[in-house]
């Protein structure tokens, strides 16, 4: 069944939860870095108002997220459930929920400056539309349970009095603040849990299985027989009130504060049934006919509030049409009156002539039409619906708007400095319980992109910075590739003999397994004391199968630390494809871990490869080639990239 | 018929220059500007709060934290005051206030109740996630009122911080993977505070600029104590800075400016050996480092409290 469902805000406070079974935060923590921060090109980032049913599932560690997202107050709902489950009713519930608490607490959303939601009371909205649901959908897996919950029952060693106390108080609503892991007593969806698994709700109070106890009826009288069942229950039931209930007077008041919706649920079936039922407990059913209305109550009540949001969803679409002459004249007006002064809350409308703009803008920078259309598309989204500033015209909104997407896409993950990686790996801490050895990286890409070039660039860097490197020949196809890397050993070893760099060349000449050369190179390396091996590899066209697959058998054999792809930043849409092929090229545990994108001088603004590739692999760019030199290798730098994509020159 | 009548009457009257429509049309465009500004003011706060940052990596317990201080007063909640939190993706900022005769009151005094007067600020909670922080740092820099940075929309520029929390997990920072990480963030803040002394203009030195390093998490057995801490960071500063003075010049810096990207990119004092947060003190930035905890029954936050109440 459902492990958990929590409604919380962007800002990372949880609003309500509930909690089935205890699920490892890192779960949700993940789905958000993934949905929402990284973007990740395998889920499709955050539509607003999408229903949970077209936001896809979120996969992660045995579990799966259902979820939606509603951005005008900030909000995301999650449910999460065992991957081997299979609820048909959770888009419904998701989507309901969010319905009901945004019907519920707009006003307390909106106040600025707190984190504070006071929803305690969400719990029986949320119990009455799982209720309802479960009904609807799970009949036919409800009556398995059914019978196991009631042995399981009768089983239980006796609770400790605490847990009563402590859910009772939070009925009540006494204090604000979200309360998270309450497990409520007496809903009908603790009947499946207690099957299920052991975990807080197996410690929950005696009184409350009771509940749960007398409560799986109702569900069961709506699709078996209730004749069967009516004798052996009444019976259970009426002996626990005895021992109990009727011993302390106290207790049932109490009962009656704590779960209105559940007694009442019990009234329905008494009512129904004759006999034993209502002799047994005739007080405590007699005081709490209240508790009838209230079950009534929340029923409609939140059917109104769907019914809302559903009109209200409807309407929208429908109502886009302007109304009149009159009034369209009026608002062009105040539009264009507000597009000066600013404080112009923004729609699709207004939004799509200036995001043509900007896609065309893009698409001059070299940007792929794919990435330039989802950047347009996620900064139209995140407009749509928010106030312009005073003196702010719609362009510089987007301005601003893409300038942040931008960077958000561009920044890295982790941190990408090379010497300390390098230095862990050759170095390692006394603490650690690796060995010393070779820092191995590998220079892939497509034919005369400039491989060999950045490669020898690298090592300029990595001669000054007092390194002793090997440069493994890997390309063992094309005429002169070795000779070449040969040049470049012997002008490196003159250029950085002063200053302490080793350098030196690994090489079995032509003809020979690429993969078996990297991987005798390693090997040397490792016996010779070098701290780093640069390995370059043999151009190749990245739709070309057959020389494409002979990289996975490469990253088998040689491990590189750090796979680095050299990506032209002349080449135009075709970059997307080959970050892609290249990505996917080393099998299904490795992929890239870098961009170096070259000959950055001869394109001036058009920097869009970065982009583009950025865009359809999730890698970062680690170096720019910005010349001819051995010295002309720069770190990338976020900004610079984001001014030059948004300079109009 | 009719209507277009008395439309064109009322046209006719209004362009007449008779006494009552001079007087009518004086008395509104002296009023109207006037009325215009008392809707603008009062739709906008006049004064805006002094606001205290909160940075620093995912995990750290920021915005744990932030909710630790709003419910502090109101400690009857079931759980404890500490809502469940997870990941922020956007900044959220809330109001709180001090004592202001006396900072070192708990924060879990409610203010209202006593006759003392409180000071109220902001508490801007960040997120943390690497791909999230160019905007935060962007915040920190536009804490000087004459820079406006483009990127600040929500009122940001105008707020002024009065101070910055930065938290780390003392309990991850004891294993290697954690350090570097949270180094180099504690590394991109410290150095765009200096930058910010740097690049005063004029006569107005901003306002010096106190950083609290919180170490959180000293409830756990794994943790480390704050001493610790602190000299793990500067250790790793200084080996950020070297490594950062050792790499390659950012793309976009030409040649010629060769020394113009070396000279911000040095945190501290020249040509010192070791990094150690007290050469910040040459830049006007006061850090401090406090341990203590969120949950759990270690130290508590009374401390970071205090800190926050005395800079605020």
């Amino acid at each position: 069944m459902l492990d958990t469902f929590e409604i919380l805000t962007t800002s990372g406070v949880v609003l309500w939860s509930r909690t089935y079974a205890s699920v490892s935060p890192t779960v949700v923590n993940n789905f958000i870095t993934d949905v929402f921060i990284e973007e990740k090109s395998s889920v499709a980032g955050a539509k607003n108002g999408a229903s949970a049913a077209e936001n896809p599932p979120y996969k992660h560690d045995q579990h799966t997220l259902r979820w939606t997202f509603e951005k005008e107050l900030g909000i995301i709902f999650v449910a999460v459930y065992r991957s081997l489950l299979h609820i048909s009713w959770i888009d419904k519930l998701v989507d309901n929920i969010r319905a009901l608490f945004v019907g519920l607490y707009r006003d307390e959303l909106t106040k600025p400056n707190t984190t504070i939601v006071e929803c305690l009371t969400f719990d029986q909205y949320f119990d009455q539309q799982l209720r309802e649901l479960e009904q609807a959908g799970g009949k036919s897996d409800a009556r398995a349970f059914k019978n196991e919950v009631l042995s399981e029952d009768t089983g239980d060693e006796p609770p400790s009095p605490p847990n009563l106390t402590r859910s009772q108080q939070a009925q009540r609503g006494a204090s604000p603040g979200s309360s998270p892991n309450v497990s409520r007593p007496g809903t009908p969806s603790t009947n499946h849990l207690l099957v299920a698994k052991a975990g807080p709700v197996a410690k929950m109070s005696r009184r409350a299985r009771k509940m749960q106890n007398t409560n799986s009826a109702p569900a069961s009288s709506s699709d078996e027989g209730p004749a069967r069942k009516a004798k052996a229950k009444p019976v259970k039931r009426g002996r626990k009130w005895d021992a109990d209930g009727l011993a302390d007077e106290d207790d049932g008041v109490q009962l009656d504060y704590s779960v209105p919706t559940l007694t009442s649920d019990s009234e329905v079936e008494a009512g129904a049934r004759p006999g034993a039922v209502e002799e047994v407990d005739a007080s405590t059913w007699g005081s709490q006919a209240k508790g009838k209305f209230v079950l009534k109550d929340l029923g409609d009540e939140v059917h109104s509030i769907l019914a809302d949001a559903d009109a209200k969803k409807s309407a929208a679409t429908k109502t886009d049409a302007p109304s009149g002459l009159v009034g369209s004249g009026l608002s062009a007006i105040g539009g264009l009156f507000r597009n000066v002064v600013g404080g112009k809350v923004l729609t699709k409308q207004d939004l799509e002539k200036a995001m043509k703009g900007m896609e065309e803008h893009l698409l001059k920078k070299n940007v792929a039409r794919e990435a330039a259309v989802r950047l347009c598309e996620g900064v139209e989204k995140e407009l749509v619906g928010v106030k312009t500033g005073s003196f702010e015209s719609i362009n510089a909104r987007i301005q601003k708007a893409m300038e942040v997407s931008l960077t958000k896409m561009l920044t890295p993950t982790s941190s990408l400095d090379l010497l300390r990686e390098i230095d862990a790996i050759t170095s390692p801490s006394a603490t650690s319980l690796r060995k010393a050895r070779p820092y191995v990286m590998s220079i892939v890409g497509v034919n005369g992109v400039g491989k060999s070039t950045n490669l020898s660039k690298i090592c300029f860097f990595l001669l000054q910075n007092k390194y002793k490197v090997l440069i493994a020949a890997g390309d063992t196809f094309r005429s002169g590739a070795v000779e070449q890397l040969a040049v470049h050993v012997r002008n490196l070893k003159e250029l950085t003999a002063r200053e302490g760099g080793q350098v030196e060349l690994y090489q079995k000449g032509y003809g020979k397994d690429a993969a078996t050369v990297a991987k005798d190179a390693v090997a040397y390396a490792a016996q010779e004391g070098f701290d780093v091996v640069l390995i370059d590899t043999a151009g190749r066209r990245h739709n070309d199968q057959r020389l494409m697959s002979s990289l996975e058998k490469f990253a088998k054999f040689a491990q590189p630390d750090k796979i680095l792809m050299v990506g032209e930043a002349l080449v135009g849409t075709d970059s997307v494809a080959q970050a892609r092929n290249f990505n996917a090229a080393f099998g299904s545990g490795r992929s890239l871990d870098g961009f170096i994108i070259s000959k950055c001088d001869t394109v001036g603004d058009m920097v869009g490869t970065l982009v583009s590739i950025v865009h359809a692999t999730n890698v970062p760019v680690l170096f720019v080639g910005v010349g001819q030199h051995y010295s002309d290798l720069r770190n990338f730098s976020v900004k610079w990239a984001v001014e030059k994509l948004l300079s109009s020159a | 018929m009719s209507t277009l009548q008395t439309i064109k009457d009322l046209l006719e009257a209004s362009l007449t220059p008779s006494p009552t429509v001079i007087i009518l049309g004086l008395a509104f465009c002296l009023v109207a500007p006037i009325l215009l500004h008392f809707l603008y003011s009062t739709a906008t706060p006049y004064t805006t709060l002094p606001s205290v940052l909160l940075l620093g990596p995912p995990g750290a317990g920021k915005t744990a934290l932030t909710t630790l201080l709003e419910r502090g007063s109101s400690s009857d909640t079931l759980d404890g005051p500490v809502a469940k939190t997870h990941t922020s993706q956007v900044p959220s900022s809330i109001e709180l206030s001090v004592n202001s005769d006396d900072p070192s009151t708990s924060y879990k005094t409610n203010l209202d109740n006593e006759s003392a007067t409180a000071k109220k600020f902001l508490l801007v909670d960040t997120p943390g996630h690497p791909k999230l922080r160019a905007s935060s740092l962007m915040r920190l820099n536009a804490a000087e009122p004459t820079i406006k940075s483009s990127l600040v929309s929500d009122g940001g520029a105008k707020s002024k911080i009065k101070a910055v929390v930065f938290m780390v997990d003392a309990a991850a920072l004891a294993d290697g993977d954690a350090l570097p990480s949270t180094a180099e963030y504690l590394y991109d803040v410290l150095l765009t505070l200096q930058k910010r002394f740097h690049s005063r203009g004029g006569s107005r030195a901003p306002a010096s600029m106190p950083v609290l390093v919180a170490a959180n998490k000293l409830d756990l057995f794994t943790a480390l104590p704050a001493a610790l801490v602190k000299s793990n960071l500067e250790a790793e500063l200084g080996r950020i800075r070297a490594a950062r003075s050792k790499g390659l010049l950012d793309s976009g810096i030409g040649q010629d400016d060769v020394d113009a990207g070396e000279e911000g990119d040095w945190l501290g004092g020249d040509g010192s050996e070791k990094f150690s947060f007290a050469q910040m003190m040459e830049f006007d930035v006061d850090v401090d480092v406090i341990g203590g905890s969120v949950i759990g029954d270690g130290p508590g936050a009374e401390k970071w409290w205090k800190w926050i109440g005395e800079r605020v």
